[in-house]
């Protein structure tokens, strides 16, 4: 077999702590855990309000071995580039300060900070983990939540009826050095991103499918076939995009249909079959759209 | 949390902002799960398909971790004879191997033979320790040879019947040189012969000594196999030039390279008629194997009938001999065959009527019958002629029980599960036995009757109980007993073992790559069908090494570090030992290391159970 066994790629260094807050089967705190194991020791985390602040612990916790430093929703961006600024002052060029944010403090309330830094090309890692609601307060919708989606602001009777924002395409458009997507569920591309955006100067965006059992209404233990499913069904394609103009895929999605990948989530499970025809529809024409990037660049 | 510079940094005795001062494994989430994940190695499927035992997927680990001689002797402990089973078993394992699901099943028999042929002449692992018992096993055919192996293994001095010169029964007599070399079969027989075990060849138990004898024997164990063809029923059977098929094996086993003619028929659609028609093309004949129902309904193992396709027979199916019919030796009159006499195409010396050709009707396939195969009903007036030269059956073979106990005669042996007959100490398997002819499942009954027989002796010196826990020795519920389990001493290290059977369903395919499966090296059929040597070459070595990587391992954990990779909780770690310690103090149950477990190796149980 040509596959190289998991434990040969993952670095066997924990950055992260048991007892941590999370729910069990949480996607968000797998990320970091991975995230971290490819960054390694020389880092530190910038973190607005998000579910991350629950899971790293209250004080006088933390569930992260790095020095990890608490901030408002809005601020992610800002606060990672400050770090970074001092970093520089004081003479540490090394250290990777990577911002840490969920999806609503990435699609919605932190975009303008996040925009300014990128236009800047703020040295700094941002990354999104996105379980695609406010998930801490409690699932209400965001920008990130995709078309047909039940939360509690946006219910069954009138589920999310706008398609989810294409972040990526938005970074891109500020034609910063890295951008890319990931997903705890393929464990090398993720790890071969990290280490890609570390070893890139300037603004770098990763932007990883977090499962959330709680808000997706879903199994606790099927967080990973959950986002192995959406990339193979190319709802969450892995991609790189350097410079803003190549647009390279860099794992098969070999276009399961959508069917199944939705009925395993309660959040969907109002949706009658000609939903689910529409939301393949717009997977299909984003794929398509993707595919003529990809050609372009 | 460099917590000494932080309060370095303070002012006025207040901090510029709050800093943590410890870390989160102050909060045991442990208690917020209901259940909780539990290493439990199970069964491989391909493990309860071998009807021999083996511990395949054992043997499969570890070659990936690149322990050859481990694997080698893990082989050995349940198998007396992996080149030979490498070759001639009809691999039951690879039909039931998950893999097939996949993409392919893992070659199983190429990687079995590759560490059957690393195995000759290298010694098995002898007695630990040696018992004042003699057990006699009459006949040293497959499971003659596995019951004297294990035996022999076990401690007992065991002396081995044989009516013929040489042992090895149907591997030595029956399957054709060109399928298994008898050079390999001559030196894994020397193998068991190194253990002690005494052969007396030659000797027709019944004949040359009697079942009464074994008075020197604690225990017998009979495995004579099944040797008298079944016949045709139709006139003409008895004309010269109708061979029994396992006759002409026999001579050609002998060295005989017996004159058939031209054009020989053989009727029979089993794997004796496979290498029949083989053995005939390759004594230069031109080969018609009929066979009363179609292809689909054949008995033979596909790859004969494959082989034997591309060696050149013919097949002619749905189609029944009613009468074999002869020519009157007249050899004076007709020029021809006074001149192929000239040239000795013909066994002349006898002035018998000798066949010439065989009549037969044409069939067709009606409502299924016993066996679940559709019945073949003649057809009217259909009836056509084969010009022949020589015919040979193959229509199946029955025993010759006149040696044993009166209540034994007739039919199948009826055994215990651990292979005793209604007759105490009297043991018997192979052939005797009412389960398929194969070798593989001959040397699994050979190997059911050591355990018998040892368990019988034992009790009997009041060294164990009557009953023995069957269910723990079967390599998953429907397997066949495993020595190892037996003997309780399994080199494979197990955590908290469970005697279940892993299905595909319990796999995670994710983790899988998919890998073509190595197909053996065969020479080329116009090679083949004229000589004897052996026709399948088997695989390089690091090819059958590559196949033992494709093995998904099912139902045991193999250390890939799968669940500790996806665990959000960061409590899995990693033992000196290769195994797992999970923290349940901190483990919140997600389960997520059960769900992504390639193999099934981890089960959720309920907390507090």
């Amino acid at each position: 077999m040509t596959q190289i066994p998991l434990k040969e790629i993952m670095p066997h260094e924990e950055f992260l702590e048991s007892g941590h807050l999370a729910c069990p089967g949480c996607g968000a705190s797998l990320s970091m855990r991975m995230v971290l194991k490819a960054l390694g020791e020389k880092t530190v985390v910038a973190l607005p309000a998000c579910c991350w602040s629950i899971i790293a612990g209250p004080y006088p916790q933390s569930s992260l071995k790095l020095p990890l430093y608490h901030s408002a929703f809005e601020t992610g961006a800002s606060v990672a580039s400050g770090i970074k600024a001092a970093l520089l002052a004081r003479g540490d060029t090394e250290t990777t300060v990577v911002a840490w944010a969920g999806d609503g403090g990435t699609f919605d309330i932190g975009l303008q900070a996040l925009s300014g830094a990128a236009e800047r090309n703020e040295d700094i890692l941002y990354v999104c983990y996105d379980n695609e609601a406010y998930m801490n307060t409690g699932i209400q919708r965001s920008s990130a939540t995709p078309l047909g989606a039940w939360t509690t602001t946006t219910p069954g009777a009138h589920p999310e009826a706008r398609p989810k924002k294409d972040i990526l395409a938005i970074l891109a458009a500020h034609r910063i050095p890295y951008a890319a997507s990931a997903t705890p569920a393929y464990p090398e591309d993720l790890l071969a991103k990290v280490r890609k955006a570390k070893a890139t100067k300037g603004t770098r965006f990763l932007h990883l499918l977090a499962p959330c059992p709680p808000g997706w209404k879903t199994a606790d233990d099927e967080t990973i076939e959950l986002a192995r499913m959406a990339v193979r069904a190319r709802i969450f394609p892995l991609l790189e995009i350097e410079n803003g103009e190549t647009w390279r895929i860099t794992v098969d999605s070999p276009g399961d249909p959508i069917g199944p990948y939705l009925a395993k989530q309660g959040r969907f499970r109002h949706l009658k079959n000609e939903d689910i025809g529409a939301i393949q529809a717009q997977v299909d024409s984003r794929w398509k759209a993707l595919q003529r990037r990809v050609a372009g660049s | 949390m460099a917590e000494s510079k932080a309060i370095l940094d303070i002012a006025h005795g207040v901090p510029p902002v709050s800093v943590s001062q410890t870390s989160t494994r102050v909060n045991k989430t442990g208690s917020w799960k209901y259940i909780r994940p539990l290493y439990r190695d199970r069964v491989a499927p391909c493990n309860q398909g071998c009807p021999v035992g083996i511990d395949i997927e054992g043997y499969m680990n570890l070659l990936r971790e690149g322990r050859v001689d481990e694997a080698r002797d893990l082989v050995l402990r349940e198998n007396p004879m992996p080149a030979t089973t490498g070759r001639v078993c009809y691999h039951p394992c690879e039909s039931s191997c998950n893999r097939a699901s996949f993409d392919q099943p893992v070659a199983i028999h190429s990687v079995e033979r590759m560490l059957g042929d690393m195995a000759l002449g290298k010694p098995a692992a002898p007695a630990l320790e040696k018992r004042a018992e003699s057990v006699g096993v009459i006949g040293s055919g497959p499971a003659g040879l596995a019951c004297a192996y294990h035996l022999a293994r076990l401690g007992y001095s065991v002396t081995v019947y044989e009516a013929e010169s040489e042992p090895g029964g149907v591997l030595r007599w029956g399957i054709p040189e060109y399928r298994l070399p008898k050079a390999i079969l001559a030196s894994e027989i020397g193998r068991i012969r190194d253990l002690g075990v005494t052969f007396r060849t030659n000797t027709h138990v019944g004949r040359d000594v009697t079942l009464a004898e074994r008075g020197m024997h604690d225990a017998v164990f009979a495995a004579t196999g099944v040797h008298q063809s079944r016949e045709l029923g139709i006139p003409g059977e008895s004309l010269t030039g109708v061979w029994r098929g396992l006759d002409l094996l026999r001579a050609v086993n002998a060295g005989e390279r017996p004159q058939l003619g031209k054009r020989v028929v053989v009727i029979g659609g089993g794997n004796t008629a496979m290498d029949c028609a083989r053995t005939a093309l390759r004594l230069g004949a031109e080969v018609t194997v009929l066979y009363r129902r179609s292809r689909n309904e054949m008995p033979a193992n596909h790859e004969e009938v494959e082989a034997a396709l591309h060696e050149g027979a013919r097949f002619s199916f749905l189609t029944m001999p009613v009468e074999v019919t002869g020519d009157p030796r007249e050899a004076d009159i007709d020029p021809l065959r006074a001149i192929e006499d000239t040239f000795g195409q013909f066994d002349r010396s006898s002035e018998d009527p000798r066949v010439s050709a065989v009549l037969c009707a044409r069939m067709e396939l009606g409502e299924p019958d016993a066996s679940g195969r559709r019945a073949p009903r003649r057809v009217e007036h259909s009836e056509f002629r084969i010009a022949c030269d020589t015919i040979v059956t193959a229509l199946g073979e029955e025993a010759d029980t006149d040696y044993l106990p009166a209540e034994l005669h007739g039919g199948a042996i009826r055994v215990t599960a651990l292979g005793e007959t209604s007759r105490t100490a009297l043991f018997a398997g192979g052939d005797l036995l009412e389960e398929p002819h194969t070798v593989a499942f001959a040397l699994g009954s050979g190997k059911r009757a050591a355990i018998g027989i040892d368990h019988y002796l034992r009790m009997k010196a009041g060294e164990a109980g009557a009953d023995v826990e069957l269910g723990e020795l079967k390599l998953g519920p429907d397997g066949n007993l495993s020595m190892t389990r037996w003997r309780a001493d399994d080199p494979v290290a197990r955590v908290n073992p469970v005697n279940e059977v892993v299905r595909v369903t319990d796999l995670n395919l994710s983790q899988f790559g998919h890998a073509r499966r190595a197909e053996d090296v065969l020479r080329p059929a116009w090679e083949t069908r004229h000589d004897f040597l052996e026709a399948n070459l088997g695989l390089p070595r690091e090819d059958a090494m590559a196949e033992a990587r494709r093995c998904f391992n099912c139902a045991v954990c193999n250390g890939c570090e799968v669940c500790l990779i996806f665990c959000p909780d960061v409590s899995i770690s990693r033992r000196d030992d290769g195994k797992f310690d999970i923290a349940y103090d901190y483990c919140k149950g997600c389960g997520l290391c059960a769900a992504e477990c390639p193999r099934g190796a981890i089960t959720m149980t309920r907390e507090g159970l």
